[in-house]
C-alpha cells in the first residue's frame, strides 16, 4: 500500500511540471487553434536567460526569476507577432509547420549561444532535500513545483473571471469575430495569450532546471504536457492539468508494476486510448457543429 | 618525323601520369594527410562533441610542430548529431568528393556501424573509435583498431574492488538500454557469477527517461548495497539526486563515461563526491600513487601537461573546456599518430595496417596500447587497450586513485 501511495505521489509530483507545460498549450490552443509545438524552447531560451544572469551576471534570484518571466511574456508575444501572424491564409497544418520551425530555431540558437554541455541551474532551495511523512517521501522541489502549479492555476482561474484582459481573451477565444465587433483588439489580445503561455511555461522551465539544464530539457515536459493536455482536452483548462497528473500516474504506476523499459510511451498509449474512447478528450465539452 | 616523335613523347608522358596517379595514396599529397572524423556537435549527444574538437587541436598541435615527416594532418570533422544516417551520409561525401586516407575516432557505437562495412569494404583504415564496443574487435577487421577499452572491463574492475575490497553483496545496475548499457550488465554478471553472487535488481534506462523515481524505489526495495551506473552523465545526476532525496545512499560506481569529476560534481551539484568510476587514463596510478589525489584540471601526467599548454591553450576554441571528453579525443588517435610517425615519408594505408600491428605496450596519455598481426580467430589483435584503475571523486573536484592498472578479461559475444 505504502508503495503504491508513493507512486501516486511521485506520478502527482512529476505530473506538475507537464501540468504547467499543457496549460501553456491549451492557452495557445484556444487563442490561436493551433497545437503549439515551440512551447518547449519559448520556455528553454528563458531558462537559459535566467541561468545566465545567475551565473555571470550575479544577479540575485529575486530579481533574475522576475526578468526571465517578463523576458519568456516580450518572447511569446515577438512569436506570435513577428512570425505566427505574418501566415497568410494559415491552415493548422501550416500553422503546426511554423511552431516547429520556430522550435528547431530557437533550439539552435540555445545550442549555439550556450552550448550543449550539461549543467545545473542555482536555485534557493535544493533539488535533493525531501520532506518525509511516514514512509512516503516527496522532494522539495517536486513540493515547490506542486504548489507553484496550484498557485498558477488559481491565479489564471482568477485572471479569466475577473480581468478585463482575462474577459477579453475569454471572449477571443470564444468568437473572434464577435469579439472584435465588440472592440476588443483581438491581436492584442492573442499576443498577450502568447506571452502568458510562454511565462508559464517558464515557470516549469525554471523548476526543472536545478536538476539538469541542456538544450533538449524541455522536450521531454513539452511532450508529456501535451499529452495531457490531449487527455483532457486541448480547450480546456482544467482539464489540461488534470490530463498531465493523469498522465504522470500513470506512468508512475506502470513502471512501477508493468515495466520501467516501457515508462515512457505510456502516456501515448493513454493518448490513443483516449482519442479512440472520447475524441475530444476527458473533460473539454464535446463541440457539435450544425449545418 | 619531329611530329611523330612529339605525338610518342605525350604518350609515354600520358601513361607515365596514370602509373603515378594509381600508386599515389589516396588522401595523401606530398604535403597533406587527409584524416576524416564525424562527432555530434549538435542534438542529446552534443556533449560529446569534444572528442572530435580534441583531436583537431592535436592535429593543429602537431601540424605547428612541422606535421609529421613533412606533411601537415588536414583533419575534416563533421556533425552528424549521433544520427546513423548522417554519420553514413558524411563519410560517404567525405569519401567520395575529397577522399580520406583514413578515419580517426569517431563518437558511439551506433554512428560507427553505420560506416563499419563501407570503410571496411574500401581498406580505409579506422583507427580509435570512441566507444568501447566489442563491435569493433568481434569479428576483428584488418582496417580497425580499437582504443577504447570494453564498457566490460568497467564492470568487472567495479564489481571486483565492490565485493573484494569493500565487501559488497548485493550489487545492483542502472544501465542504458543499449549496447553501452548491456555491456555493463553482461560484465557486471559474470564478474558477480565467480564470487556465486547475482545481481538483486538491474534497471534499463532509456535516454530519453527524465524522472527518475521508479528506478530508486526499486532499488530500495531490493536493498541494493551498491549500484553501478552504466547511463550516460545526466542520468547519473538524476539517479544520485534522486537517490538522495530518497533517503537511498547506497554506494554509487560509475564507468569511464562519467570520470570526468569536474564536471559530474558541477552538475550533481557535489553529489558525485564519494563515487567511484573507472578510468581509461589521463593519469597513471603508478606514478601518483594508490590512495593519492590527482587534479585533472592540473595534470601530473607530463605528456598531458604539454597538451594542456600546446594543444588546448593554443588551438582550443575560448569557450572550450578542459577535461576528460576533449583529452580521450587525443588519446584515442595517438596511437594512429605514432605509426605515422613509424612509417615514414612513404605513405601508404597498407603500411600504416603493418606499424599499427607492431605497436607493443604503447603509451600515451592512456593506458598501455597493444595490436597484434591480423588473425581474423583473434578478436584481441585489434583490441589495443584492455587495462583500466579506479579512482573516486572528491568533494573538491580532485580523483583519488584507490587502483592500480587492471587487465580486464575479453568476454566474447555469445552468437
Amino acid at each position: 500500500m505504502i508503495e503504491f501511495l508513493q507512486m501516486v505521489l511521485s506520478g502527482i509530483a512529476v505530473g506538475s511540471s507537464y501540468a504547467l507545460m499543457g496549460l501553456g498549450m491549451v492557452l495557445i490552443y484556444k487563442a490561436s487553434e493551433v497545437p503549439n509545438f515551440v512551447q518547449g524552447e519559448m520556455a528553454l531560451l528563458p531558462v537559459f536567460i535566467a541561468y545566465m544572469l545567475l551565473s555571470s551576471y550575479g544577479l540575485p534570484y529575486y530579481i533574475a526569476f522576475p526578468v526571465t518571466l517578463i523576458f519568456a511574456f516580450f518572447l511569446g508575444g515577438i512569436l506570435e507577432f513577428a512570425v505566427l501572424r505574418r501566415a497568410k491564409e494559415p491552415n493548422v497544418l501550416g500553422l503546426i509547420i511554423i511552431t516547429i520551425g520556430m522550435e528547431m530555431l530557437l533550439l539552435g540558437f540555445v545550442s549555439w549561444k550556450f552550448g550543449a554541455d550539461q549543467r545545473a541551474m542555482p536555485f534557493p532551495i535544493s533539488s535533493y532535500d525531501s520532506i518525509i511523512i511516514g514512509d512516503i517521501f516527496i522532494s522539495t522541489l517536486d513540493m515547490l513545483t506542486l504548489v507553484v502549479a496550484l498557485f498558477i492555476m488559481l491565479i489564471l482561474f482568477l485572471f479569466f473571471r475577473f480581468s478585463k484582459i482575462g474577459v477579453a481573451m475569454k471572449a477571443t477565444q470564444q468568437n473572434e469575430n464577435a469579439a472584435a465587433l465588440m472592440g476588443i483588439k483581438t491581436n492584442q489580445i492573442r499576443m498577450i495569450t502568447w506571452g502568458i503561455s510562454a511565462a508559464v511555461g517558464s515557470v516549469a522551465g525554471l523548476l526543472i532546471a536545478p536538476v539538469l539544464m541542456e538544450p533538449y530539457m524541455m522536450w521531454d515536459p513539452m511532450l508529456k504536457g501535451f499529452a495531457g493536455a490531449v487527455v483532457g482536452g486541448m480547450t480546456s483548462l482544467p482539464g489540461a492539468v488534470f490530463g498531465a497528473y493523469i498522465v504522470g500516474v500513470v506512468e508512475h504506476l506502470f513502471g512501477g508494476y508493468v515495466s520501467i523499459e516501457f515508462k515512457s510511451v505510456v502516456a501515448f498509449v493513454v493518448i490513443v486510448l483516449v482519442l479512440c474512447f472520447k475524441p475530444s478528450g476527458l473533460f473539454a465539452r464535446h463541440y457539435v457543429k450544425k449545418v | 618525323m619531329k611530329k611523330n616523335l612529339l605525338s610518342v613523347f605525350a604518350v609515354m608522358v600520358m601513361i607515365l601520369g596514370l602509373v603515378l596517379t594509381a600508386s599515389a595514396e589516396e588522401g595523401v599529397t606530398d604535403t597533406e594527410i587527409h584524416i576524416g572524423q564525424w562527432g555530434p556537435q549538435t542534438g542529446p549527444a552534443a556533449p560529446w562533441g569534444a572528442v572530435a574538437r580534441g583531436t583537431d587541436a592535436y592535429f593543429k598541435m602537431i601540424n605547428a610542430e612541422g606535421g609529421i615527416h613533412g606533411r601537415k594532418l588536414v583533419h575534416h570533422y563533421f556533425d552528424d548529431a549521433y544520427n546513423p544516417a548522417k554519420t553514413l551520409a558524411g563519410v560517404k561525401q567525405l569519401q567520395e568528393d575529397i577522399g580520406m586516407f583514413a578515419y580517426v575516432s569517431g563518437v558511439g557505437t551506433a554512428p560507427g556501424l553505420a560506416v563499419k562495412d563501407y570503410l571496411m569494404e574500401r581498406k580505409i583504415p579506422w583507427l580509435g573509435p570512441s566507444a568501447g564496443s566489442r563491435h569493433w574487435i568481434q569479428p576483428p577487421n584488418k582496417y580497425l583498431f580499437n582504443s577504447y577499452p570494453l564498457y566490460l572491463g568497467d564492470a568487472q574492475l567495479l564489481c571486483k574492488y565492490g565485493h573484494e575490497t569493500m565487501g559488497f553483496k548485493k550489487f545492483a545496475i542502472a544501465y542504458q538500454n543499449d549496447d553501452y548499457g548491456k555491456q555493463g550488465l553482461e560484465g557486471a554478471q559474470k564478474q558477480l557469477d565467480k564470487y556465486g553472487l547475482k545481481l538483486v535488481e538491474q534497471i534499463p534506462v532509456n535516454v530519453a527517461d527524465t524522472d527518475m523515481k521508479p528506478h530508486i524505489m526499486k532499488f530500495k526495495k531490493a536493498e541494493a548495497e551498491a549500484v553501478l551506473l552504466f547511463v550516460g552523465p545526466g542520468h547519473v545526476a538524476r539517479l544520485i539526486g534522486t537517490g538522495k532525496a530518497m533517503k537511498f545512499n547506497p554506494q554509487w560506481f560509475s564507468t569511464t563515461t562519467c570520470g570526468d569529476h569536474p564536471l559530474m560534481m558541477a552538475i550533481t551539484k557535489g553529489l558525485y563526491a564519494g563515487t567511484i568510476s573507472a578510468a581509461f587514463g589521463m593519469m597513471d596510478p603508478g606514478a601518483i600513487g594508490i590512495g593519492n589525489k590527482e587534479d585533472t584540471n592540473n595534470p601530473s601526467l607530463p605528456l598531458l601537461a604539454k597538451y594542456k599548454k600546446e594543444a588546448f591553450d593554443k588551438f582550443a576554441a575560448k569557450e572550450e573546456r578542459w577535461g576528460m571528453t576533449f583529452t580521450a579525443g587525443i588519446g584515442y588517435v595517438e596511437p594512429f599518430v605514432e605509426a605515422l610517425k613509424r612509417v615514414g615519408r612513404d605513405l601508404t594505408r597498407e603500411k600504416v595496417v603493418a606499424e599499427m600491428e607492431k605497436i607493443k605496450n604503447f603509451k600515451g596519455i592512456m593506458g598501455n596500447v597493444s595490436y597484434a598481426p591480423f588473425d581474423p580467430n583473434d578478436p584481441l589483435c585489434r583490441i589495443g587497450q584492455q587495462e583500466v584503475f579506479l579512482v573516486r571523486a572528491e568533494a573538491d573536484g580532485t580523483s583519488t586513485i584507490l587502483t592500480d592498472w587492471f587487465t580486464t578479461d575479453f568476454i566474447p559475444m555469445e552468437k
